[in-house]
């Protein structure tokens, strides 16, 4: 690398060294996307283009799951709903961007996925150019990876017996992200309410009761935010 | 399902993902968002990951009542068990379709 000039020309061996072992975990959850692209209502060749172009995973799990079972905007506004949390990726990395030139606060934020923000907002203290490199290392790590192991899951996938219940997989991992998505009190109020009320609205048509179990957990979340917040403006530590 | 309606599909999530991501990186670099917001945000993937989990598990497109399995619902809270325990995804998926197959087996 050419530090200084701004210019990139090899692979960050620190940053493959970083994705690695944040990348072994999504391998069993490309696979079950990868499987839910052959088993869903999308043709196969969309399905798959699914995989780069929105290189999102819950949220794609979430289109190739619902598309056809549900009507067409109840999965766009899934897929939007699901992905809100990089909103917040944004505004966090938002400040590291500033000093990067333009092309890249355009082209940086497609990586932004979970993994990506994780290690990124690490190396903030990295030199502009150096910063660029370790950030399109990981981001393009997990690109490519992502797209290997969704391709071998849709190969695969038409060959395993529906006895291994894969499909049952799917919300398995969902459940799995629910539980790290926790991290602190307003947050498992925002899951429990938001499992609570989706059941209970499960009979809707066009898998309605996901939005309104989401707005109610959101809301049930906010509500117990503020209340922490009140006792310990009330009862200092 | 027509090749329209999956690109509208496809096409739509792909953009507002990447509207997301970029949405202050790009057009607000030089604002702050309000304290309450960044929090209210923190809650929507939990609540909307959770609300997708139950209506994938016991829910189906055309309506109808909820319906899951013995070994399904054991599935799930063995997953959510081992996800709290371990915060892995592997060993989430394992523990999951273990208990899944073991007590369909069963049962």
């Amino acid at each position: 690398m050419l530090a200084g000039t701004g210019r990139v020309h090899r692979i960050d061996r620190r940053g493959v060294r970083d994705a690695i072992p944040l990348f072994l975990p999504v391998i069993p959850f490309g696979f079950v996307v990868g499987l839910a692209i052959t088993e869903s209502e999308l043709p196969v060749a969309i399905g798959w283009a699914s995989s780069p172009l929105i290189f999102a995973g819950a949220a794609q799990l979430a289109v190739v799951s619902l598309a056809g079972t549900a009507s067409l905007w109840a999965v766009v506004v899934a897929g939007f709903v699901i992905n809100t949390r990089h909103v917040m990726y944004s505004a966090a990395m938002s400040p590291v961007f500033r000093a990067q030139p333009r092309w890249m606060r355009w082209a940086g934020p497609f990586l932004l996925i979970d993994q990506v923000f994780a290690l990124a907002s690490l190396r903030t203290d990295l030199e502009t150019a150096e910063f660029r490199r370790y950030y399109f290392t990981v981001g393009g790590f997990m690109f490519i990876g992502w797209q290997i192991v969704t391709s071998v899951g849709m190969v695969v996938g038409p060959v395993v017996p529906d006895s291994w219940r894969f499909d049952f997989a799917v919300p398995i991992m969902f459940m799995g992200l629910v539980l790290l998505a926790v991290n602190r009190a307003p947050a498992a109020v925002a899951a429990i309410v938001g499992g609570l009320v989706s059941l209970a609205a499960v009979s809707l048509q066009d898998r309605l009761g996901i939005l309104i179990g989401a707005a109610a957990g959101v809301v049930a979340g906010a509500i117990t935010e503020s209340v922490l917040e009140r006792r310990t403006v009330i009862v200092p530590a | 399902m027509s090749t329209g309606a999956a690109l509208t599909i496809v096409l739509g999530v792909a953009l507002t993902t990447y509207s997301m991501r970029a949405s202050v990186i790009v057009a607000l670099a030089d604002r702050t968002m309000p304290a309450i917001v960044e929090r209210a945000l923190g809650n929507v993937g939990p609540a909307v990951l959770a609300a997708l989990t139950v209506s994938l598990a016991a829910g189906s497109a055309d309506g109808g009542a909820a319906s899951l399995a013995f070994a399904e619902a054991a599935a799930l809270i063995a997953a959510a068990g081992v996800a709290w325990w371990r915060k892995n995804m592997i060993h989430t998926l394992a523990g999951g379709m273990l208990t899944l197959l073991v007590l369909a087996a069963i049962f």
